[in-house]
């Protein structure tokens, strides 16, 4: 259920700011494109009530820590609870475009060197989480915005877990969070202890994959939930599909390595997927 | 790390060693606690870098409650022993280790840092949990030297049986902040490991090590050195003597009695067979021409020659000849880059080597000691590797 904060509650809540337009909102997060004083455009997103503040806190400690072109850029943070007056909101700045769910419709296939372009950038931003050993845990095409210039964004850092600070997440062993069409095996099995950099790489395996042949390696409309998880874990299928084999070899190499059910197997981090997908541009 | 063949130290290894640095066979040392007490191994490896070798100090934490009085006198062996019992280090213990591990590896001038790590077992999560604070203390070190850190792979008997322990004792270890991998894998206690099967998941566990794009060294390789350039390694290790030839736990335990093999006679190590033939005893059974293909000589070989009656080899010249041989094969085959093209390498090798053997059961000699017991498994396990991991293979090339 999506948090909702009406546009009118919300300009009277932030007077500071000029709000133009509600945007997708989260299940803990409304969000709305507003402008600052000195017209700047921005994302300003009220956090729920009832938000698990550790994840607040480690989105901030993320995204403080950042800063890449293919990263969402903080701008404030703001947590104040005088009596009657409580605010709580994250700012952002404002990505105009779209979100990458737009570009990923079914049956719609990318051509290689748009999906080379776009997809080396996106690793060039999770390189960046990776060399600050930030998971983020729920990429999926609704936390990724494409700029006006195609080039893409990630966004959303709520459940990101910094990997050398565990007691930062209080989420159990067996407890999925994330969004399923995208989680990987290890999530899909709720082990904690195994969700690392490569997890993201599944997930962005799962976007390319759906980029280059129009369709989610995994998900179909009628599936269900536990359907969905035994094909992440076990199906091998989306090797089979037509489309897939007719790729170039080195395109179905990363492609299928990126969807690989075991971590070992996986690329080891995103800089190699970035710099092979450099590699094999021209292909 | 430097690409070609190790030694892997053991039992009077430190002029061993020297000589075959100066015949030009290896690029580095693999230093052992276990046979060498911490100021020989200071003096020794001034002089291993004297002679171009890399040297590397394996801290041999696999059985942490053995001890010696070799392995006594360096610092690391504080930690080891404590941690025998519990499997656990607590927050002061990894502060001595880190202490330990600076003195060691900065005494030695070491050209990497191996890290500290129990063997892996089937079913101990526990192993991982410690093996990885184990690791982040050898990765503060490698840092503060600025040098390279590896993390110490060695899958244990338990593990072996199961393609998916592996696996998920290497996803553990693919997630440690390394920058290689030193490699090892416990076979059963046969003199060389023959079984398809259990080779061909020593190379499958070593190949996805190296698609990771970090250097491996094939720890206790011995002559499975052949197959390390084919999965994908950088280094092999090779000792001398056959508890070198493959990670033996037993060589971190109490010693039953006093070895050595009494006066057996020396075993003449061929390039040609890939193995072994007693020397002379079932060389002089063979016809010439036979003989000449088995005799690939090194510089440590000139006293067997098929004119003459082969007689008074030293055993320890044959460990040298041994030695330099595999050496000087690994440095041919790693030349090349491609893993593939040196998987190719090794079974052409291999393909020679099964003939051969056939040939001299052709000739009516059966050999001893089971030395053609494995040729034809490695060729066969070699050959698995190519076809059901081609695309390991083509992602090494994209990473190339």
């Amino acid at each position: 259920m999506p948090f909702n904060v009406p546009i009118d509650q919300a300009q009277a809540d932030y007077p500071e700011y000029t709000f133009i337009s509600p945007l997708t909102p989260g299940e803990q997060k409304a969000a709305f494109h507003v402008k600052d004083t000195q017209g700047q455009d921005l994302c300003l997103k009220i956090i729920a009530p009832n938000y698990n503040i550790d994840r607040v806190d480690r989105e901030i400690q993320a995204l403080q820590s950042i800063s890449h072109p293919n990263v969402v850029r903080l701008i404030e943070y703001t947590r104040s609870s005088k009596p009657g007056q409580q605010k709580h909101c994250i700012v952002e700045e404002f990505i105009e475009g779209t979100d990458l769910g737009q570009s990923l419709q079914s049956g719609q296939q990318w051509s290689r060197p748009d999906a080379s372009v776009f997809f080396t950038a996106l690793f060039s931003g999770l390189a960046a989480l990776n060399d600050l050993n930030i998971v983020h845990r729920d990429l999926k095409p609704t936390n990724i915005r494409v700029r006006t210039n195609g080039s893409p964004v990630i966004i959303d850092f709520g459940l990101a877990r910094l990997l050398d600070q565990s007691s930062l997440t209080d989420t159990p062993d067996g407890a999925a969070i994330g969004t399923p069409q995208y989680f990987s095996p290890e999530q899909c099995r709720g082990t904690k202890h195994d969700i690392d950099h490569r997890t993201d790489l599944f997930a962005s395996g799962c976007l390319l994959y759906q980029a280059l042949i129009g369709k989610h390696p995994f998900w179909r409309d009628d599936i269900t939930r536990s359907e969905l998880y035994d094909a992440i874990c076990e199906s091998n299928d989306y090797l089979d599909e037509p489309d897939f084999l007719t790729l170039p070899e080195q395109w179905q190499v990363i492609t299928g390595r990126l969807l690989k059910k075991e971590r070992a197997d996986r690329p080891h981090n995103a800089a190699q997927v970035e710099a092979i997908l450099q590699k094999i541009r021209e292909i | 790390m430097r690409r070609g063949p190790w030694h892997q130290f053991g039992d009077r290894s430190q002029n061993f060693v020297i000589e075959q640095l100066q015949q030009g066979a290896g690029v580095g040392v693999i230093i052992s606690p276990r046979d060498i007490g911490m100021d020989h191994a200071i003096a020794y490896s001034q002089r291993y870098h004297g002679l171009d070798a890399h040297v590397l100090f394996d801290p041999q934490f696999y059985v942490p409650g053995f001890s010696n009085t070799k392995m006594e006198t360096y610092p690391t062996n504080l930690t080891r022993t404590t941690i025998s019992q519990t499997h656990q280090i607590m927050d002061p213990l990894l502060v001595v280790l880190v202490n330990a591990l600076h003195a060691v590896n900065s005494s030695l001038s070491a050209d990497g840092l191996i890290a500290p790590a129990l063997i892996y077992e089937a079913g101990r999560p526990d192993i991982m949990q410690l093996n990885r604070r184990l690791f982040s203390a050898a990765k503060q070190v490698g840092d503060a030297l600025g040098i390279p850190t590896y993390a110490t792979v060695i899958i244990g008997n338990s593990a072996v049986a199961s393609d998916q322990t592996i696996k998920e004792i290497l996803s553990h270890a693919t997630s440690l902040n390394c920058d290689g991998f030193y490699y090892g894998f416990e076979f059963s206690s046969e003199r060389i490991p023959s079984s398809r099967e259990i080779v061909l998941r020593c190379c499958t566990g070593g190949l996805t090590l190296a698609c990771t794009g970090l250097p491996v060294l094939h720890a206790f390789a011995g002559p499975m050195a052949l197959l390390s350039l084919g999965f994908g390694a950088k280094g092999s290790a090779i000792g001398h003597f056959k508890n070198l030839w493959q990670f033996t736990r037993s060589r971190w335990g109490p010693t039953p009695d006093q070895g050595g093999g009494g006066n057996a006679p020396p075993r003449f190590f061929s390039s040609s067979l890939w193995g072994t033939i007693i020397c002379p005893d079932e060389i002089i059974q063979l016809p010439p021409t036979l003989q000449n293909q088995i005799l690939t000589h090194s510089p440590f070989s000139s006293q067997v020659s098929s004119s003459r009656s082969f007689s008074g080899w030293p055993v320890w010249d044959a460990g040298k000849h041994m030695v330099h041989t595999i050496c000087s094969v690994v440095s041919v085959i790693a030349a090349n880059s491609d893993p593939r093209t040196n998987a190719n390498s090794a079974l052409t090798i291999l393909q020679g080597a099964v003939t051969l053997h056939q040939n001299i059961a052709t000739a009516g000699l059966s050999l001893r000691d089971n030395t053609n017991a494995y040729q034809r498994n490695w060729q066969l396990a070699m050959n698995d590797l190519l076809t059901n991991h081609s695309r390991d293979f083509d992602y090494l090339a994209l990473l190339s």
